[in-house]
């Protein structure tokens, strides 16, 4: 149980569930961080991103990977629609009237896909969905290889973009202190728009990606989502290199409690976590260590 | 309701307009519905509607009265009613009449929704939302997996000796009046003016003496008791118990919706929120079965755009329209709804493009 090759395969196993789990959980940060809002349609979204791709690859015939990054500029302008017409309407209001609202959206969102593709699995079987790739003594899935790959390459382009664009500075100075960044003449209600849309686009891009790895249905978003929770909370909700760090912890804290409990229990653990980062460490787990002055 | 609290200054609470005789519509109302089975003892559809719709009001009042009252949304409550459910089963398995065991199964849910309400409700606004998620999901799959106690994903089959369905819909509208009761009495009290005074500036209320931790934990446990009752109602009913309907996310966002569209904080809107949701469910079930949610999600989010005091506050606004010599109906918007927003502006939230100073969007004949 304790050999020196399952402990390898785990930690492998891990790092590349950590790359989904951070592509996943980086629009729902980017959301948290500008606008304060807890998005709960992300759940919505991530369904329906997979839906989408599933979509292209019957009529377009493309690849999943593909579709995912096709899934970007249409969930942006489905995003920025959802920020204009609903969230800004209520953001001046108490913060629980805003999660209402996306939570009603997602209600929205699941069940007109219940009503559109019914409560069946789905799934997408590409060319290479059973193969796998051998290193040294250990195999690893071809599909979950390029999951992470494609995962981080993205979230290194938009780290790029973040620190070196108009648009993306003035995104992390909204972060930083929406005021300060008002008074130093950033529309940030328009940041704000901007910042919905690529919350909404990333929540596509994975849920795309995500149809290489699982089977789908409408309510397919629900657990991703809390998994989300989590690693934002413990990546400290308004960090965006935060998240990594939330979706390493979780990604390992699951393939490990495997170990020591029944595989079904799996996702009590990320709950468990998300409660617990909550209440102890609001600020998340990088909070814990330096920064202290 | 509000008027009869004798030491309630009106500065806590805006003076809300209330629907007619009010206190006295809820006794007339549930003598005239308790009649029905007297009236129509063979008539199980209007037996069985009448049993949800009870089990409904009675949940959406209990819910509403931390969600509402006190202003900490939960969407986790399917655990409690799940743990009534189950504690009625168990002991009912065990030898106990169903009815006796409805308390324990209550007091069960109480004091589950103290061991979560103590760390979570330190939580604040939508981080106890999302936490509440988190521990109901958990226990979903707790349940499922505990399956020498709960009979995991096969069930659980319960003694199929239960009484008639007319029984049953009395039982249901008894808890329905009692959480009528106790939701009006909390709203009267000290104590639901402590809840009001903690839903609109936790600090300020802790400033001024109000012990909000107990008061929280205090509205959580009884507001769990009553759901916990009703579970333990519904497994009678049932007679067959699963892990996935009685602790679903469902039946926890059901009591949400309820409560929101109803109108969050009040006493009728539960109520009212309730009769809707479930003669809206029960007509479309069978025809379109994912159609009532897609509705109630449409709902909401037009609610909260247009009229957050859900459809009592619809209600009132209407009757207060048509009452002789009432102010125009542009009048309502301007009263601060259950989402009403601070009232000093908080600087840096710019307003510029927000179409209404306040929340609620622009209603129709309105001149302002």
């Amino acid at each position: 149980m304790f050999t020196a090759q399952n402990l390898i395969s785990l930690c492998i196993t891990s790092i590349l569930t950590a790359g989904l789990y951070a592509v996943m959980s980086y629009g729902l940060a980017i959301i948290y961080g500008v606008m304060k809002v807890v998005n709960l349609s992300n759940a919505g979204f991530l369904m329906l991103g997979a839906f989408m791709t599933m979509v292209y690859s019957q009529v377009l015939h493309l690849d999943p990977v593909a579709g995912a990054f096709l899934n970007m500029p249409l969930f942006f302008a489905a995003g920025w629609l959802v920020y204009v017409t609903l969230v800004r309407r209520v953001r001046q209001a108490l913060p629980i009237a805003s999660l209402l609202m996306l939570f009603g959206l997602w209600l929205v969102l699941q069940n007109l896909a219940l009503t559109v593709w019914g409560s069946d699995d789905q799934s997408i079987i590409t060319r290479y969905t059973y193969k796998a790739l051998p290193l040294f003594d250990y195999r690893i899935a071809l599909t979950r290889l390029i999951v992470f790959a494609v995962a981080v390459a993205v979230m290194a382009v938009l780290q790029i973009l973040l620190n070196h664009t108009y648009i993306g500075k003035a995104l992390r100075a909204t972060v930083q202190d929406p005021q300060a960044a008002l008074l130093a003449g950033i529309d940030t209600e328009r940041i704000s728009g901007y910042a919905f849309g690529l919350g909404t686009a990333f929540a596509g891009f994975a849920g795309g990606l995500m149809t290489l790895l699982f089977s789908f249905t409408p309510d397919f978003g629900g657990p991703f989502q809390l998994k989300s929770f989590t690693i934002i909370v413990l990546g400290g909700l308004e960090n965006l290199a935060g998240v990594t760090v939330g979706a390493a912890i979780l990604a390992f804290a699951e393939s490990f409690a495997v170990l020591f409990m029944r595989a079904s229990l799996q996702n009590v653990i990320a709950y468990a976590l998300l409660v617990v980062a909550l209440i102890v460490m609001p600020g998340g787990v990088t909070s814990l260590f330096g920064r202290r002055s | 309701m509000i008027g009869s609290a004798p030491g309630a200054p009106a500065v806590v609470r805006p003076a809300r307009p209330r629907l007619p005789a009010a206190p006295l519509l809820a006794p007339a109302l549930g003598v005239a519905l308790a009649l029905v089975p007297v009236a129509a003892p063979g008539n199980i559809t209007v037996l069985n509607l009448g049993f949800f719709t009870f089990l409904y009001v009675a949940q959406g009042l209990a819910w509403n009265i931390l969600g509402g009252f006190a202003g900490y949304v939960s969407f986790g409550y399917a655990a409690f009613f799940g743990l009534g459910a189950y504690t009625t089963a168990l002991l009912w398995l065990g030898g106990w009449t169903p009815v006796l065991t409805f308390p324990v199964g209550g007091l069960v849910a109480a004091v589950f929704s103290l061991i979560v309400g103590v760390p979570t409700l330190r939580l604040v606004g939508p981080y106890f939302s999302i936490a509440t998620i988190g521990v109901g999901e958990a226990m979903r799959i707790l349940m499922l997996n505990l399956d020498r106690i709960t009979g995991g994903a096969s069930g659980l089959n319960l003694p199929t000796a239960v009484p008639s369905k007319a029984w049953f819909y009395t039982a249901a509208l008894l808890m329905a009046a009692v959480a009528y009761a106790a939701a009006t009495w909390i709203r009267g009290s000290r104590f639901g003016l402590g809840l009001a005074a903690l839903r609109m500036d936790l600090e300020a209320a802790e400033t001024l003496g109000v012990r909000t931790a107990l008061f929280k934990n205090v509205a959580h446990m009884i507001s769990a008791f009553l759901v916990g009752v009703c579970g333990g109602l519904f497994a009678t009913y049932f007679q067959y118990l699963h892990p996935d309907t009685v602790f679903s996310f469902t039946e926890s966002i059901s009591l949400v919706l309820i409560a929101l569209i109803g109108g969050l904080g009040t006493i009728w809107g539960p109520i009212l929120g309730a009769a809707v949701f479930y003669a809206v469910q029960d007509y479309l079930q069978t025809s379109y079965p994912t159609f009532h949610l897609l509705a109630y999600g449409i709902l909401l989010i037009v609610i909260l755009l247009f009229e957050p005091r859900g459809l009592a506050g619809l209600a009132a606004r209407i009757w207060g329209h048509y009452r002789p010599g009432a102010p125009p109906i542009a009048a309502a918007p301007a009263a601060p709804g259950a989402f009403g927003p601070p009232a000093v502006p908080v600087p840096g939230e710019t307003g510029s493009h927000v179409p209404a100073p306040d929340g609620p969007g622009p209603v129709p004949g309105s001149t302002a």
